[in-house]
């Protein structure tokens, strides 16, 4: 135990007199969320909309009217031809378009169902399925007017209500995302950093010809990382709740709980990436590989169920997944334990089995 | 020193290591004896830090075998750690540590008692003069002070016996000499030393040294003993042109060997040839010299005739 002391203290002396770790635990969580948790929006704003008028009736002038009032749409002119929305969308001036056909309102006064077309781009695909939405509810609503006027139709109304997330605002959605991330990142790649720079040093050499043994020293570099890990996370809940005033609604206890689970995991990763590097650069690339392929397959941006079975599967080997997940759910919908007893158990099998890996490799000494 | 009938504290049994194609240390066999310094000389690359790394318990072992104390080096890893002191090549200090944090950090890894601990550092800090710098930071030191407290770490829990890997390498000659009376002051208190070495002129610091090169011990021995090992006669030259002599004498073929030597060249004749052939054969070159005759032969002139018996020998 002594022994074990020795290195957590000697760690601990020389955290302190890093600089750049007290950044990247105090300062990096307020700066990361504050830039990242503003930036990253799934919501669709001032989409830039014209609107191709081939009837110049009544009627197209009262959706030219009612799309120009609203917020949602930057509406920027009535056109005549399709062939001027091409030109526009080509510039990147209009996000979408409206075609109203010849004969609109005739049509309509003649009982047949006349359509409106509606060009969009499609590049940022998520962006044109919110746009869509709009549109066609926006459309919707304007026919039901109409229908109002003339007739009384009894048709059921589909009236949403969001949980948990009430006004669908992203941040709710991605901050807790981050501070999962960036639990990640301290943990794996500092540990992984820390390891190698002992190894380029030549002090690992020391180490490990002195009476201390590798399972010692892993003990001895698990324990400040994961305070080092657990002060961050901290200061990530606080800064959530500071900077965009999101309360934790379930219990913080167990939500730190899954953060040490977590954090078993990424730290087995740290210390296994630095058995299988040799200099403190590689171990900074190979960290990075795994911290992107983490975050991409971790359901931050797209949700996992909506990848290909088969990198679903994959998603399984990535404890950011799990833990990504229960972040949310503890932090918006406060969900006990016992639903949670998976990913608990997922998370804490590979922080054992990494740690394991990496304690064997350890073990065979300096090759 | 005699020692020649001391204790044997460390050695190796046909010892050899490879990593992959490339063997590093093949059939190697030597011992080291209770209180006597031991030099393991010869270029890098000759497979000194291989030996060393092994000997220490760094290493797994493939072929041959390693004792400390006569205990297997290979069955208890744990003995050698706790009973030897290690100093690797690079000398391995926590840069942002002090002088003092350092020297406790590897007391209390050794499980030394805090106060015996205490009396240990104030004696180590006799012995290197490292006190006035205590609470300075390692990174802040001078190379040789720095090489101090790296010998100082691994001092703090009396280890009998210490492996140093080149521990004076890259250092000033002031420093390398203050450190050779260090571990002279070592040996009186009876502490066992095994040092690798590339400078040859540390062998004669030496009690008994080992050549190595190519993997091989080519001969171990006192240095005095070694040099008298040396089988010929050689002569040297003292010339301001001594590339050019080399030249011509490799030419004129009347040497066995012949290389430079400082400011000259050292030779040793072919069979039936006389010094006054040699001395012809420059005049004949116009090449002038201000030293010819025998003179006595050094390590390092003994290591350059068994490298090329080894060449030869591959």
């Amino acid at each position: 135990m002594g022994r074990i002391k020795a290195l957590v203290i000697k760690e601990f002396r020389q955290i302190r007199r890093t600089r750049a770790y007290l950044g990247l635990i105090f300062v990096a969580p307020f700066v990361q969320l504050i830039v990242m948790g503003s930036a990253i929006t799934n919501e669709v704003k001032d989409i830039p909309l014209i609107v191709v008028d081939g009837d110049h009736s009544p009627a197209s002038r009262e959706i030219i009217n009612r799309f120009s009032a609203l917020s949602l749409f930057d509406f920027r002119g009535v056109a005549d031809s399709t062939v001027r929305a091409d030109r526009l969308f080509d510039r990147g001036e209009i996000k979408a378009a409206l075609v109203i056909p010849r004969g609109f309102e005739r049509d309509m006064g003649r009982g047949l169902s006349p359509q409106i077309q509606v060009l969009i781009d499609g590049v940022d695909g998520n962006s044109a399925g919110v746009s869509l939405g709009y549109i066609t509810s926006m459309a919707g609503e304007i026919q039901k007017g109409w229908i109002g006027s003339r007739a009384t139709g009894a048709g059921a109304e589909i009236v949403p209500r969001f949980y948990y997330n009430p006004g669908l605002e992203s941040k709710l959605n991605f901050v807790p995302g981050l501070i999962g991330i960036l639990l990640f990142m301290i943990t794996s790649m500092l540990t992984a950093i820390n390891i190698v720079r002992e190894k380029e040093l030549g002090t690992l050499e020391q180490l490990m010809a002195t009476p201390l043994g590798g399972i010692r020293l892993i003990v001895g570099k698990i324990i400040p990382f994961t305070v080092l890990g657990l002060v961050q996370f901290s200061v990530g809940l606080i800064a959530a709740r500071l900077v965009f005033g999101i309360p934790v609604a379930g219990n913080l206890l167990l939500l730190y709980f899954m953060a040490l689970l977590f954090i078993m995991s990424t730290l087995g990763l740290g210390i296994f990436i630095s058995t299988v590097t040799s200099t403190q650069q590689q171990a900074m690339f190979v960290a990075w590989f795994s911290m992107i392929f983490a975050l991409l397959l971790s359901g931050f941006f797209v949700p996992v169920g909506n990848m290909p079975p088969l990198v679903q599967k994959i998603t399984l080997l990535n404890p950011l997944r799990y833990f990504m997940s229960v972040l949310r759910e503890i932090y918006l919908k406060g969900t006990p334990f016992r639903y949670l007893l998976p990913e608990a158990a997922a998370m804490g099998g590979m922080g054992i089995g990494l740690i394991t890996a990496a304690t064997l490799r350890f073990h065979r000494r300096l090759e | 020193m005699c020692n020649s009938r001391g204790e044997v504290v460390l050695e190796a049994r046909n010892f050899s290591r490879s990593y992959g194609e490339v063997k590093a240390v093949r059939e190697v066999s030597f011992s080291v004896l209770r209180g006597e310094i031991f030099g393991l000389i010869g270029p890098d690359g000759g497979g000194k830090t291989t030996l060393l790394r092994s000997l220490v318990s760094l290493l797994s072992i493939e072929k041959g075998e390693l004792f400390f104390e006569g205990r297997s080096v290979a069955r208890e890893p744990e003995l050698v750690r706790r009973r030897i002191g290690y100093m690797p090549q690079r000398f391995s200090l926590y840069q942002d540590l002090t002088v003092e944090e350092n020297l406790r950090f590897f007391g209390d890894l050794f499980d030394v008692d805090r106060k015996e601990a205490e009396g240990r550092i104030e004696e180590l800090y006799g012995f290197s003069g490292l006190k006035p710098f205590s609470r300075r930071r390692a990174g802040a030191l001078s190379g040789g002070m720095k090489q101090k407290l790296a010998l100082s770490c691994m001092l703090v829990h009396s280890p009998r016996v210490i492996v140093l890997d080149e521990p004076t390498f890259g250092v000033d000659p002031v420093s390398r000499s203050e450190f050779w009376q260090i571990l002279f002051r070592l040996r009186e208190g009876g502490t066992t030393i095994l040092v690798s070495t590339a400078y040859m002129d540390e062998a004669g610091l030496c009690d008994r040294v080992g050549l190595m090169y190519g993997g091989r011990i080519l001969a171990s021995d006192a240095p005095e003993l070694l040099n008298s090992r040396f089988p010929r006669d050689l002569y040297g030259i003292r010339t301001g042109q001594p590339h050019l002599v080399l030249d011509a004498l490799e030419e004129s073929r009347l040497c066995g060997d012949c290389h430079l030597f400082g400011e000259g060249v050292h030779l040793t004749l072919e069979e039936n040839r006389s010094p006054g052939e040699v001395e012809a054969c420059l005049r004949e070159r116009n090449l002038g010299w201000t030293f010819f005759g025998p003179v006595k032969p050094g390590i390092e002139d003994l290591f350059l005739l068994l490298m090329k018996g080894e060449g030869h020998g591959d």
